[in-house]
């Protein structure tokens, strides 16, 4: 049996700053960390666990390069985070969607 | 989860995403191009001394069009030059937020190109209004950008009312049309290639 939407929902997205890291992320095709700090109000090592764990499941890629001889790090979606994120959209508004089914 | 919950955690997400997805063209170069357009057309107006005052209403507007112009080609070319659309959803926003002022600002002028009797004794509130205005244009722009340029909206919009107020006081009187090219100048010239500098300047150390 299919679980309910709830419990389908992905665990790593499904967390106050990874969703708003996400979201950040699936707006624009890449951000700077700084941008993403400032975005969101993170500390440094804050926004770094998050984007770890993005990183790890596969949803975030992260380049460092140097612009102008300045570290510039940043993140962007990979296919699979932009599917998670999609498929995370499509599951909250399933619960909204049957909820107003059942009222 | 509740369906509530779920119904915020979406609205939340759609204000993320909107607020993400700034303009991020590079600003210092139109800044110094619109900057540059102000200088020309603040030295054409006082060096050749543009007195009358449809000729002045017409030098000003055709600068901002030419500003306008300019600085809509620097734009396309740095979105061109990055691989990315250049009427995206926010430039589409930064556009519809800077309309109604600067058209306004444009509708200003028409009373002044037809050289109406009665626009000559007012043509030196033109450039105290057209600061306002175009500070209030940056100022709803600023929100789909970075800060900075809200407080160049706030820049110009204080400016303005400076103007105002300073030509206004008794101790002075209205300024020549030659004073007000020289407001001009300065304001939209000699101001948008300070914060162009400025902005040349930081533009890259930000992102770091």
């Amino acid at each position: 049996m299919k679980p309910g939407p709830f419990l389908q929902l992905d665990r790593v997205i499904h967390e106050k700053v990874r969703m708003g890291l996400m979201s950040m992320l699936a707006a624009s095709p890449e951000l700077s960390f700084t941008e993403l700090r400032e975005g969101l109000q993170l500390t440094d090592g804050n926004l770094t666990t998050h984007i770890r764990t993005l990183q790890e499941a596969g949803y975030v890629a992260v380049t460092k390069a140097y612009r102008d001889n300045r570290p510039l790090t940043t993140c962007a979606l990979t296919p699979a985070g932009r599917k998670a994120f999609a498929e995370y959209l499509a599951l909250l508004a399933e619960i909204v969607r049957q909820n107003r089914g059942a009222a | 989860m509740d369906p509530a919950d779920a119904l915020a955690q979406l609205e939340t997400i759609r204000i993320i995403m909107e607020r993400a997805a700034l303009y991020r063209r590079a600003l210092g170069p139109i800044c110094l191009c619109v900057g540059g357009v102000g200088v020309l057309a603040g030295g054409v107006g006082f060096g050749l001394h543009v007195e009358n005052v449809t000729a002045f209403a017409a030098l000003w507007l055709g600068a901002a069009l030419a500003a306008v112009a300019l600085a809509f080609f620097v734009a396309r070319r740095q979105a061109l030059g990055a691989g990315e659309p250049f009427w995206s959803p926010p430039t589409r926003r930064i556009a519809s937020a800077l309309l109604p002022p600067l058209v306004a600002g444009a509708a200003l002028a028409v009373p002044f190109l037809l050289g109406e009797d009665w626009a000559r004794r007012v043509v030196w509130l033109l450039p105290a209004l057209w600061m306002i205005l175009y500070g209030c244009a940056l100022q709803a722009a600023g929100f789909f950008m970075r800060r900075g340029i809200r407080l160049l909206g706030w820049a110009y919009a204080v400016a303005g009312i400076a103007d105002l107020l300073w030509w206004t006081c008794p101790l002075n009187q209205f300024p020549s049309i030659a004073q007000s090219h020289l407001v001009m100048g300065l304001g939209f010239g000699v101001g948008h290639l300070v914060y162009g500098a400025y902005l040349q300047i930081t533009e890259h150390r930000a992102e770091t």
